[in-house]
């Protein structure tokens, strides 16, 4: 199991946290509420400090490469996803400036979703858009051995007395990628120094290619030996 | 028939149903077996491959979630969120509606699904492969590549859920559910399988039956010419 696909699913819900502190916990639970997320912060969704978090910044070993394949995020209060891999944002402006990354109404999550959220007397409704994603994160992203990275989650308007007062708003994130481990991990380099597209086909097809390699050899020694092994 | 799609479905509220009302026998916030986990529909024994079976799991899904708010006070009445019940009247709304139900993959003992930290997690989300899938809930995650079950390994499909919403019976009520897809290979077909894993080749009936024809080609094409 050394290419596997994988998954991460962040929310703002944490048990705990009163008024607008907001707080992180390891593990979900039955009891976490929505916290608030202030406005036009970017809050890294493994380590940001809000939500479900993970134990220490997301990062490659020796033998690991991460492909990632999808990001999407709430599709409310202008919420978008950026990628940092070690310090460098992956998406920019034209002019090479700093921006917020994919919105999540070009990527939702979770897909079919609505933009907007709204209130009625103790009830609660949601619009009845249904979002489809506009966006597709292809090229992929890699994540070398080594290297650290980051998706960070910003909001244009804070997630607190929204979609009324005193209300607060669920928003989520979620990122696929695909881990190579171990040998797998080495072909995937051996891939991006070809400049061949880091898949699990392609994994697949350079292992083949190795194997056939062998076997020629194989079959050539035994001809240079004249017919003996 | 020695390559055979095959699907399992888990309805937690068949036989002996899940219970998520706090203050009875709460299931919530644990991982649950579909297959042998005492709830819902079960089978006679954990899921396995004999030394003549490969099984490639294809995809995996479970009842899906929707985000919302809170602070509206305790819910008057049942309501609900594109079909999903957001909490029993006189709870307080956790701002989901639906299960907030995950689906991890077990082989043997190893969590296939890890957060970045290589910690196991709960597995994939419902709202990122939700079942079943509707207009209003789509899929974001596609199993590839595939997992697989070699000869000889017990595999299982862990559900966790969270909300307190979790009981139903039908879609429309919150029915916590899920859903596996897997190819059966079986007796020769399974040897191909293996000898498709040792060479690197995706596994997968199309590559079986490849692999079947350039067998019959080479034994067809008569013995080698010795020098």
């Amino acid at each position: 199991m050394s290419m596997r696909s994988q998954v991460y699913e962040w929310s703002n819900l944490a048990a705990g946290g009163l008024g607008l502190t907001s707080v992180a916990t390891l593990r979900r639970s039955v009891d976490a509420q929505p916290q608030v997320v202030p406005a036009n912060r970017e809050f890294d969704i493994f380590i940001g400090g809000i939500g479900n978090n993970i134990t220490k910044p997301a990062e490659t070993t020796a033998t690991q490469f991460i492909v990632i394949e999808d990001i999407a995020c709430s599709a409310w209060l202008g919420g978008a996803l950026q990628v940092r891999i070690n310090t460098t944002d992956y998406f920019q402006n034209p002019d090479v400036t700093d921006q917020a990354g994919v919105p999540g109404l070009a990527s939702p999550y979770p897909r079919g979703s609505s933009n907007t959220l709204v209130a009625t007397s103790l009830a609660l409704t949601a619009d009845t858009n249904n979002l489809l994603k506009s966006f597709d994160l292809y090229p992929d992203i890699y994540v070398l051995p080594g290297q650290v990275f980051q998706i960070l989650y910003s909001l244009t308007t804070t997630n607190a007395d929204f979609p009324a007062a005193n209300n607060t708003a669920v928003v989520s994130a979620f990122v696929k990628y695909t881990l190579y481990d171990g040998p797998d991990a080495l072909i995937a380099n051996k891939l991006l120094e070809l400049g061949v597209t880091i898949n699990p086909n392609n994994v697949d097809w350079y292992k083949r290619t190795l194997i056939e390699q062998q076997q020629r050899s194989r079959v050539a020694a035994v001809a240079t030996n004249g017919g003996s092994a | 028939m020695s390559m055979r799609s095959q699907i399992y479905q888990w309805n937690s509220q068949v036989g002996t149903p899940i219970a998520s009302v706090v203050g009875a026998v709460n299931q919530a916030g644990q991982s649950v077996s579909i297959f042998i986990g005492g709830f819902g529909n079960n089978i006679t024994k954990p899921a396995e491959t004999t030394a003549t079976q490969f099984v490639v799991i294809e995809d995996v899904a479970v009842s899906p979630s929707y985000f919302v708010y809170t602070g509206c006070g305790t819910i008057a009445a049942p309501v609900t969120v594109r079909g999903l019940i957001i909490g029993a009247e006189g709870a307080t709304p956790t701002g989901v509606a639906g299960n907030r139900a995950y689906i991890q993959v077990r082989i043997n003992t190893t969590d296939y699904f890890l957060d970045p930290d290589n910690v196991g997690n709960d597995g994939i989300p419902g709202a990122a492969s939700p079942y079943p899938r509707s207009i209003n809930f789509q899929p974001c995650f596609n199993l590839y590549p595939d997992v697989y079950v070699l000869p000889g390994q017990v595999f299982d499909a862990l559900v966790t859920f969270y909300a307190t919403g979790a009981t139903g019976t039908t879609v429309l009520n919150s029915a916590l559910m899920a859903f596996m897809k897997y190819t059966l290979y079986d007796g020769p077909d399974a040897l191909i399988a293996n000898k498709l894993l040792e060479m690197g080749i995706s596994i997968n009936p199309g590559n079986v039956d490849w692999y079947k024809r350039t067998l019959i080609q080479s034994q067809s094409a008569g013995p080698m010419p010795t020098a």
